[in-house]
């Protein structure tokens, strides 16, 4: 084994390192934080960078064959539908009235959305 | 035509990718499809619009710019959020903030949304119906004009200049 295998190697094995822990602190905020809102900061954010970091070290564990370029293109494709699921989540959770949790300070949508509705009756 | 054409060759490329093995038999395999693909979802990709592949090469600087600054603040994102989730005590005044933007076309404004949503403490939420305000998650909401002045001065800046 040369030593850029090795340091390739090792590269990988950080990575998949950093993306489990980064994973597992997305999971822990999801049964930590208060409410939907809250917890879908955690799986959007670090679920993203968590899965990216696998597929990294996929990447760098077998090179440039079909399954590293398939492993960087799953996680491209991530990086660009993970925020507009959060979006679709979150914004069908405020249509159908889940409210924010007690220590929030502002909620400017609502007031907008429910006089909407109202001048829609 | 032209516009065939480029996507066709965009749609080649993402079809190698997708397949895993990079050749020039893959390629040309995505270039036949690629138009009876976009056929049916012409509306999607603004055929009416007046299109330059010279404007897009321009904005490459741009949107190398935009791209440095997005995995910049993606990893603090990640940072500032395992700091919250970590704290034994979860200490947060979240809240939904009305963020005016100033970019108009629909690449531009998909592009914003997303920054935010994967930038530290905002979540995009919904946009309003004539398409200038935002409304934004943040963890820390304790101070409005804060995060809407954040928003305005350090993203859309880039965006502005990669996408419009």
């Amino acid at each position: 084994m040369t030593l850029i295998e090795t340091a390739l190697d090792l590269l990988s094995n950080a990575f998949l390192l950093i993306g489990l822990f980064f994973v597992f602190l997305g999971m822990l905020g999801l049964v930590r934080l208060p409410d939907v809102y809250n917890r879908l900061h955690t799986t959007t954010k670090i679920g993203t960078l968590g899965a990216f970091g696998v597929m990294l070290s996929l990447l760098l564990k077998v090179g440039f064959s079909p399954i590293g370029v398939k492993a960087i293109t799953v996680g491209l494709f991530l990086l660009l539908t993970a925020p507009i699921a959060a979006h679709m989540i979150s914004r069908a959770a405020h249509r159908h009235g889940v409210g924010l949790c007690d220590e929030s300070v502002i909620d400017e949508y609502g007031k907008v959305y429910t006089r909407d509705r109202k001048e829609q009756e | 035509m032209k516009r065939y054409i480029f996507l066709a060759v965009i749609f080649g490329l993402i079809w190698c990718f997708v397949h895993g093995i990079i050749n020039i038999n893959n390629f040309i395999l995505g270039l036949i499809f690629a138009p009876f693909i976009i056929r049916p979802f012409k509306p999607l990709y603004h055929f009416e619009r007046d299109f330059s592949i010279s404007r897009g090469i321009k904005k490459l600087p741009a949107m190398a710019r935009y791209f440095y600054v997005l995995i910049k603040e993606i990893i603090i994102a990640n940072i500032v959020v395992a700091k919250i989730v970590l704290q034994p005590k979860i200490d947060i005044k979240p809240g939904i903030i009305a963020v005016p933007i100033r970019t108009k076309t629909d690449l531009g404004i998909t592009a914003i949304a997303n920054t935010i949503t994967l930038t530290p403490g905002t979540l995009t939420i919904d946009m309003s119906d004539d398409r200038s305000v935002l409304y934004v998650h943040a963890i820390d909401a304790s101070d409005p004009e804060a995060v809407a002045e954040s928003i305005r001065d350090d993203l859309e800046k880039y965006v502005l200049e990669a996408f419009e």
